[in-house]
């Protein structure tokens, strides 16, 4: 355990050295900049053997500052060993990545997708973590017809038609390899009431856009199966002290609780939890993935002994691709990969097969937009590929439990629920 | 002739600004530094607001992005709600809004001095965020606001990036021939007065708590341009523009700038534009830069940037 | 809300309330003595959560944390006053921008330093079980805190009270040039005033990390509840850090279950209510700083 402390140290420094040289090479393109727009590839960088293309440019935006930065990280390292892995090309295109910080605040995620757009002239966009910058940029990034992947925001909106586009919409230029909130909430709340044969449910979720669209989308995959919601309860976003909100949970009868929180939330949340002695009094933690990703079960360990939650992957997970990239990752990093992880990964692995199909072209975007449209991968996840629809990916909501293993308290596969997809339209 | 020139370089370093689109399209980052430029000249028009609080009447504000945030929304609900995309009426809803907050915020927070003004002005500044993110329904809540509309002016349509950095230039021009004005009138050195000694000011028949609330009122209205001002830019509201990290990040511009100087707050918007989200892009350590800014004006520049300018003028002349 | 309920959100608040104490204990007593709003008490706070890491990560040994944490930051703090703050002596202003300075270098290098992870101790041995309470398990780390909140109260005012530097402080507190005319070695004095301050927000990051978690920001959230605590119980007094504490830290356990939908503005609420019944703060005398 102490020696994964020093690795997730020593992972930390690389992932620091990469960031300047990323950051030098984007100094430098910022430099001299580009005098046109990349020259159009076509057919001469079909073939591996032929010379290389013009370089692919990768715009991420990503945390690397505020309460999200390791997030950002995670997805880096993702995104730089996938890019390590292909000897730097994607069918054929030397890849240069350029990296930028969104610091949590839709103003600067705005002003910076405006830098990928008129200053670096990126052929793609990837990243964005919380979900109203991507709603802040996804506007720009429509009217640009800039390729964009988003690789972690959840939010519903982003690729679904709504009214007025309010608070977002889908657009042809928008792919998300990460999940959509409804994803991972009713599939789970439906499964609870039909299949675990659960009858009553008290919520209890992070008081913002994301955790209310988890807890409307988990009551109402619950409640069409037949379950009860006795009651909710809310917490705005970093809390200090959640024994308050878990001394509210004891003092009520239903004993399974749903929650969704993430991050530093989620780790006060389950410690809390296990110093009131919920576990002894009965009661059953639940929740939307993230309440028990690798960040926090690193953290907490064996107190979140127990919760059941739902999400489209789990380091565990056993099938030959998550094998390959666990290994790889820790091979690289000394450290274990986490859901973020995935998502950009992922990410990349569509890029590359979409950049495949159309021979390394990414100028004419209709072409691309159906390249990625028909891309369909074993990612580590299992079965991976967009609704052509709305672009969200199609994948399986694995149910999943933790349990301690050897000493480390891991997430479990004990059920599966298929091909989830979005009802957006 | 020397009298000609101040204001004549002040001319032309005006129209240079409001056209920087044009004579710097040839470069090919011209664009990104437009849109840089842009949000510099939003920050300066926070910033050279507050400076009418901190640096004028000595009323340290902690709470001011509340107003700002104040103006984006009105100006974005505004044009959502009433179906029109008229510049005025965006405009006068800002204003609007964020006076009205500002006198019933003011209306109480000015009986405080020191640093239970500081602290009343965040309390209500993170009321009026709370309220932001709970009223979802009329202002998204966390979600932010997508989709605001840009506006037009007598045939000017300022959906065009260049137009809208017009729009923007001018009215930070306007913005701080506003406050110059102020600074020179009778009403700007009442407010100076109250700076240095409010009793004085009492004794001498003025109202101060009215004074102070007048300027209240004004410095929050001209945040709400530059909150709207904004809003147009990015086409879209979030909470963080309530929030206390912009309330922050307009007090260090007014005070690394120089308080109390008609050019500190600009000077200061953009350095610390420029070093959080320019610099940013290049080293990874851009907040540890900002931070050694901070220490080092504070230890060798008295006034701030301005005042480190007029001391090397004066060594120079000398 | 049931009797066993109410009584465990009591405890709930007043532990809270013991925490928030601790944290602007530090804020209040160089606020106090020295007329400086110290805005990089965040960032000391958050060298005392980080030193703490780092200690449990080698050694395992928080309680060695507990010593070396404000030892290290308060010589910090030793430092920074004379090389840094003594120059902007009654520049209020300057003051606000040299300290928000500070804070900014200090979390940005906690960051590289330490990684941006979000992060969490387990509570030290001896204190990790939990004791029944009206028929429930209870925390005893919780419990430690109420009553180390307690003791850091009662030795504060003990030294505040008996001793020759608390006698100095309670005069510096009233009139500091007064004391200097006195012959009263004030740079020594205000030196020793700001590394004890210091100390305190890392005693605070320590106590406080098995509880409100280590990560990127925390900085900034503390900083605020710290000011408020302080401004709503009096400036620069002891009795009012306690008596701030010890309003804040329940009503807004409280009022967080009660009235969820007002919970992001609950302590402004009642900071802007106690500043507008009393301008002054509840124990707060007439003192006022720009």
């Amino acid at each position: 355990m102490d020696e994964n402390k020093g690795a997730v140290r020593r992972g930390y420094r690389l992932t620091r050295r990469q960031f300047l040289a990323a950051s030098s090479a984007a100094a430098a393109i910022a430099a001299c900049g580009p005098a046109a727009t990349p020259a159009p590839s076509g057919a001469a960088t079909g073939t591996a053997t032929a010379s290389p293309g013009p370089a692919l440019k990768i715009g991420q935006l990503l945390p690397f500052t505020k309460v999200y930065a390791e997030l950002g990280n995670s997805m880096k390292r993702a995104t730089d060993l996938y890019v390590k892995q292909k000897g730097g090309k994607l069918a054929n295109r030397p890849v240069t990545l350029i990296y930028e910080d969104e610091a949590n605040d839709p103003v600067v995620g705005a002003q910076k997708t405006g830098k990928f757009i008129d200053q670096d002239r990126v052929d793609v966009m990837m990243g964005i973590v919380a979900t109203p910058i991507a709603y802040a940029v996804r506007n720009a990034i429509d009217a640009a017809k800039l390729i964009f992947i988003e690789t972690n925001a959840g939010g519903n909106a982003l690729t679904r038609t709504t009214t007025n586009c309010t608070p977002s919409c889908k657009s042809k230029y928008i792919f998300r390899t990460s999940f959509s909130s409804y994803q991972i909430s009713y599939p789970i709340g439906e499964y609870f009431a039909t299949k675990k044969g659960v009858k009553e449910v008290f919520t209890f979720v992070a008081d913002y856009g994301f955790g209310n669209e988890s807890a409307a989308d988990f009551t109402t995959g619950f409640t069409k199966g037949g379950g009860k919601i006795t009651g909710s309860l809310k917490a705005p976003l970093g809390s200090a002290d959640f024994l308050p909100y878990v001394t509210t949970l004891k003092g009520q009868q239903t004993k399974d609780i749903y929650s969704f929180f993430s991050g530093t939330d989620a780790i006060n949340y389950i410690k809390a939890w296990t110093q009131l002695g919920m576990p002894a009094a009965g009661y059953k933690m639940n929740g939307a993935g993230f309440l028990t990703e690798q960040d926090v079960l690193k953290e907490v360990k064996e107190q979140a002994n127990g919760a059941v939650t739902s999400l489209f992957w789990a380091v565990t997970l056993d099938n030959a691709e998550n094998k390959a990239f666990v290994d790889a990752y820790q091979k690289e990093y000394s450290l274990l990969p986490d859901v973020f992880a995935v998502q950009a990964w992922d990410g990349m692995q569509a890029i590359d097969l979409a950049l495949q199909a159309t021979k390394g072209d990414t100028t004419n975007k209709d072409a691309f937009i159906a390249a990625l449209e028909n891309v369909k991968f074993k990612s580590p996840r299992g079965d991976f590929e967009f609704d052509k629809e709305t672009h969200n990916p199609i994948q399986d909501m694995y149910i999943r439990e933790v349990k301690v293993q050897g000493g480390q308290a891991v997430n479990t596969i004990v059920d599966k629920v298929a091909r989830v997809i979005d009802p957006g339209k | 002739m020397r009298r000609l020139v101040a204001p004549a370089a002040a001319a032309i370093a005006a129209a240079l600004l409001v056209t920087f689109p044009i004579w710097s399209s040839a470069w090919e980052s011209s664009r990104y530094a437009t849109t840089i430029l842009q949000s510099m000249l939003v920050v300066a028009i926070l910033a050279l607001s507050l400076d009418l609080l901190v640096g004028s009447a000595g009323m340290p504000s902690l709470g001011h992005a509340a107003y700002f945030g104040a103006g984006a929304y009105a100006a974005a609900i505004a044009g959502q709600r009433l179906g029109s995309d008229d510049l005025l009426l965006g405009l006068g809803a800002a204003v609007l809004i964020s006076a009205l907050l500002a006198l019933a915020i003011g209306a109480v927070a000015v009986r405080a001095t020191g640093i239970f003004f500081l602290m009343l002005t965040l309390a209500f500044a993170q009321m009026v965020f709370a309220i932001a993110f709970q009223a979802a329904d009329i202002t998204g809540g966390s979600n932010g606001f997508s989709g605001v509309r840009r506006p037009t002016f007598v045939g000017l349509d300022f959906n065009d990036a260049t137009a809208l950095f017009h729009l923007v230039a001018v009215a930070f021009l306007l913005v701080l021939a506003l406050i110059w004005r102020i600074r020179s009138s009778t009403y700007g050195r009442a407010l100076v007065g109250l700076r240095e000694n409010e009793r004085r000011m009492r004794a001498l028949g003025y109202d101060t708590t009215r004074l102070k609330l007048s300027a209240f009122v004004l410095a929050g209205a001209i945040a709400g341009i530059g909150g709207a001002l904004q809003a147009y830019s990015i086409r879209f509201v979030s909470t963080n523009d309530v929030g206390v990290a912009r309330s922050v990040e307009a007090f260090v511009s007014v005070l690394i700038g120089g308080v109390s100087t008609l050019l500190g707050p600009v000077f200061g918007a953009v350095v610390v534009v420029f070093i959080e989200r320019v610099l940013d892009s290049y080293i990874p350590y851009a907040d540890t830069v900002l931070g050694v800014v901070f220490i080092v004006f504070v230890l060798a520049a008295r006034q701030g940037i301005v005042g480190l300018a007029r001391v090397t003028y004066a060594r120079v002349r000398a | 809300m049931t009797l066993e309920t109410a009584v465990v959100q009591a405890l709930n608040g007043i532990s809270f309330g013991a925490l928030l104490f601790i944290l602007a204990a530090g804020l209040s007593l160089i606020f106090g003595m020295m007329d400086v709003v110290n805005l990089a008490h965040g960032g000391f706070y958050m060298l005392g959560a980080y030193v703490t890491l780092a200690v449990v990560q080698r050694t395992g040994q928080f309680w060695l944390a507990l010593l070396l944490a404000p030892l290290l930051i308060g010589a910090l703090g030793l430092l920074i006053e004379p090389l840094l703050l003594r120059r902007l002596r009654g520049r209020h202003l300057d003051q606000v921008l040299l300290t928000i300075g500070m804070s900014l270098v200090i979390a940005d290098l906690v960051g590289l330093t330490f990684g941006r992870e979000i992060r969490s101790i387990p509570f030290p041995t001896g204190l990790d079980h939990s004791i029944t309470i009206m028929g429930g398990d209870y925390p005893a780390y919780r419990l430690f805190v109420i009553a180390f909140g307690v003791a850091l109260a009662v030795v504060l005012a003990l030294v505040h009270r008996r001793t020759r530097l608390g006698a100095l402080i309670r005069a510096g507190v009233d009139d500091a040039p007064m004391l200097a005319a006195l012959g009263v070695d004030i740079d020594r004095l205000f030196a020793v005033t700001f590394a004890v301050g210091a100390a305190l927000a890392g005693l605070a990051g320590v106590i406080a990390a098995p509880v409100f978690g280590i990560y990127p920001g925390m900085d900034v959230d503390y900083l605020i509840y710290s000011l408020v605590v302080v401004v709503v119980g009096g400036l620069g007094t002891l009795s009012g850090s306690i008596a701030g504490a010890a309003l804040i830290g329940p009503v807004d356990t409280f009022g967080r279950v009660l009235f969820p939908q007002f919970a992001l503005a609950l302590i402004f609420a009642i900071m802007a209510l106690v500043l507008l019944i009393r301008p002054t703060g509840l124990l707060g005398r007439i003192r006022i700083a720009r």
